[in-house]
């Protein structure tokens, strides 16, 4: 009898119940605080093993002793999403240690006989996949839209005795918050701009829409145009808002990886191949220097 | 005292070619180098106290690494990269237990293959420290620093230890031809993975692949106006300018 867990370690990490095995009980090992115990404990799962970590001391460094923890019920599907350092590094201990098959991208998990049936995108979404695995399985699925709706709270099982491995942790510089993390819209801006004192006019697009701007890293860190904190990227800012407008950004991985958690993406390019189009969900193949002044235009005119 | 630079292990989804019925077709002989390669090497060439040899698969290229500063390159010719980062991480551990004196490993931390560098470090049973952006040796111990939310951390783990990088941008200054030319001279040590004592099994694949529902944006055309007057009305049908 193999047992199902979840790995939390970021909250995020509660959004990939959903997508588990319909009707398994799900056992989770958290390493944080008590908050994130908490809110584990009240998704339905059926037991909360908590990790809480030294201070100074990262998450990631009790990696080996919450795969103990895992290893010691069988697992037969350990399940975690991309999101946390610390939940890979639970995984990769696991992966290593029952020589589990590891997938990403994934959406789904049934049961087929002996087997897990695993659905997922591959390719970076480019096809919807389907694979076999027969034997133990360690899933990052792509989180759901939301956690499970907070129930009835499982008791807390307490490691104190977690070993971590020797790590320390400093915090070097916290950026400044600027607005983009928690914006319902965002306007971002890339290399497509040619000059700095074209950006009044984005900004004049932002400040119809009642948006952040944004731009992508060069613009922040080679040209100075932006301030640094207004950088989104896989290094800069992570935004989620409901409407992200990329006006003249090419779609390079590392910007969209900052944009992932947009509701609504939409694209203005003059290169109908540019990546960006295959990351939105709207396009405008044109020149921004006419497209943003006539969206500009309709907006103030609604 | 020699420092590892895994590379070309992983499948970057531009490189895959999607057909008609939904198939999905990888290239069969040589992979493009990942996107955090470039990143990783070149944080592998500063953290080098002495030799610094790259690893890849049976799809990697080796003059990629050597025109970017590694002495040596061992390649597992008969193991290819596969959606299974369990499987991959098997190989590339088996291979870095065959260079003398590995203590550190750095290797791209892809988006696409999210457990091969935590697995990799599983199976050698070291430390890692994932999403870094840069890292420095200070004593025994590896300082690596990454971006975790808000805030820019610092994380010490003494070595041996495995450091996945995560690129920041695009590489700005690639090698010249000169340099690649050059690079096709150095030393490739070609192993199977019968050498390595393990199982050489086919790259894991999915059973049944097919096309999303959707795949592309939306495209509005016409002139500019109109673009933007339909666009406008289609994102308050999506309930976002509310």
């Amino acid at each position: 009898m193999t047992t199902t867990w979840l790995v939390v370690t970021d909250p995020l990490d509660l959004c990939a119940l959903g997508r588990l095995v319909p009707g398994l009980p799900v056992d989770s090992i958290v390493i944080g605080d008590r908050a994130l115990a908490d809110s584990s404990a009240r998704t339905g799962v059926r037991s909360v093993h908590w990790i809480e970590p030294v201070e100074g001391v990262p998450a990631d460094a009790y990696a080996a002793a919450a795969a103990d923890i895992v290893l010691g019920a069988a697992p037969g599907l350990v399940a975690t999403t991309a999101t946390a350092p610390a939940s890979r590094a639970v995984v990769g201990v696991v992966a290593a240690r029952c020589r589990a098959s590891v997938l990403s991208g994934v959406t789904g998990v049934s049961e087929a006989g002996d087997a897990l049936e695993v659905t997922g995108g591959a390719a970076g979404n480019a096809v919807v996949a389907t694979w076999e695995v027969s034997g133990p399985l360690c899933a990052f699925i792509a989180p759901a839209d939301e956690a499970p709706a907070p129930g009835v709270a499982v008791g807390l099982t307490p490691h104190p005795d977690a070993a971590p491995r020797p790590s320390r942790v400093t915090v070097s510089a916290a950026a400044v918050a600027s607005g983009l993390a928690d914006a319902a819209r965002v306007v971002g801006v890339g290399r497509g701009l040619r000059s700095r004192a074209d950006l009044a006019m984005v900004e004049a697009l932002a400040g119809s829409l009642d948006a952040e701007l944004a731009c992508s890293m060069p613009l922040a860190e080679d040209l100075g145009w932006l301030p640094k904190d207004r950088f989104v990227g896989r290094s800069g800012q992570q935004v989620s808002p409901r409407l992200y407008l990329a006006v003249g950004l090419s779609g390079a991985p590392q910007h969209l990886q900052g944009v992932r958690g947009a509701k609504v993406i939409v694209a203005v390019n003059s290169d109908p191949e540019a990546a960006i189009f295959r990351a939105a969900d709207y396009g405008i193949v044109g020149d921004l220097y006419e497209v943003v002044p006539a969206l500009t235009a309709v907006l103030a005119s609604d | 005292m020699t420092t590892v630079v895994v590379f070309n292990v992983a499948r970057e989804p531009a490189a895959a070619q999607v057909l008609a019925d939904g198939r999905l077709v990888w290239p069969a002989r040589k992979l493009p180098a990942g996107e955090d390669d470039h990143a990783a090497l070149a944080v592998a060439v500063g953290l080098a106290a002495s030799d610094l040899v790259g690893i890849t698969l049976g799809q990697g290229d080796p003059g990629w690494a050597a025109a970017r500063g590694t002495s040596e390159v061992v390649r597992v010719a008969d193991v290819t990269v596969g959606d299974d980062d369990g499987a991959t991480a098997a190989a590339l551990a088996a291979a870095v237990a065959e260079v003398d004196g590995a203590e550190l490993v750095v290797i791209g931390d892809s988006e696409h293959h999210p457990g091969l560098a935590p697995a990799l470090a599983g199976y050698l049973g070291w430390p890692v420290v994932l999403a870094a952006t840069s890292a420095v040796r200070i004593g025994s111990d590896v300082e690596a620093t990454r971006r975790a939310g808000r805030v820019e951390e610092t994380v010490s783990v003494p070595i041996p230890a495995v450091i996945a990088v995560a690129a920041a941008t695009e590489e700005s200054s690639p090698p010249g031809m000169k340099a690649m030319l050059a690079a096709r001279r150095l030393p490739v040590r070609d192993v199977t993975a019968a050498d390595l004592g393990i199982a050489a099994v086919p790259a894991f694949e999915p059973t049944l692949t097919s096309l999303p529902s959707s795949t592309t944006a939306r495209l509005i055309g016409g002139d500019p106006l109109q673009a933007a007057t339909e666009l406008v009305k289609a994102l308050r049908a999506e309930g976002v300018l509310e």
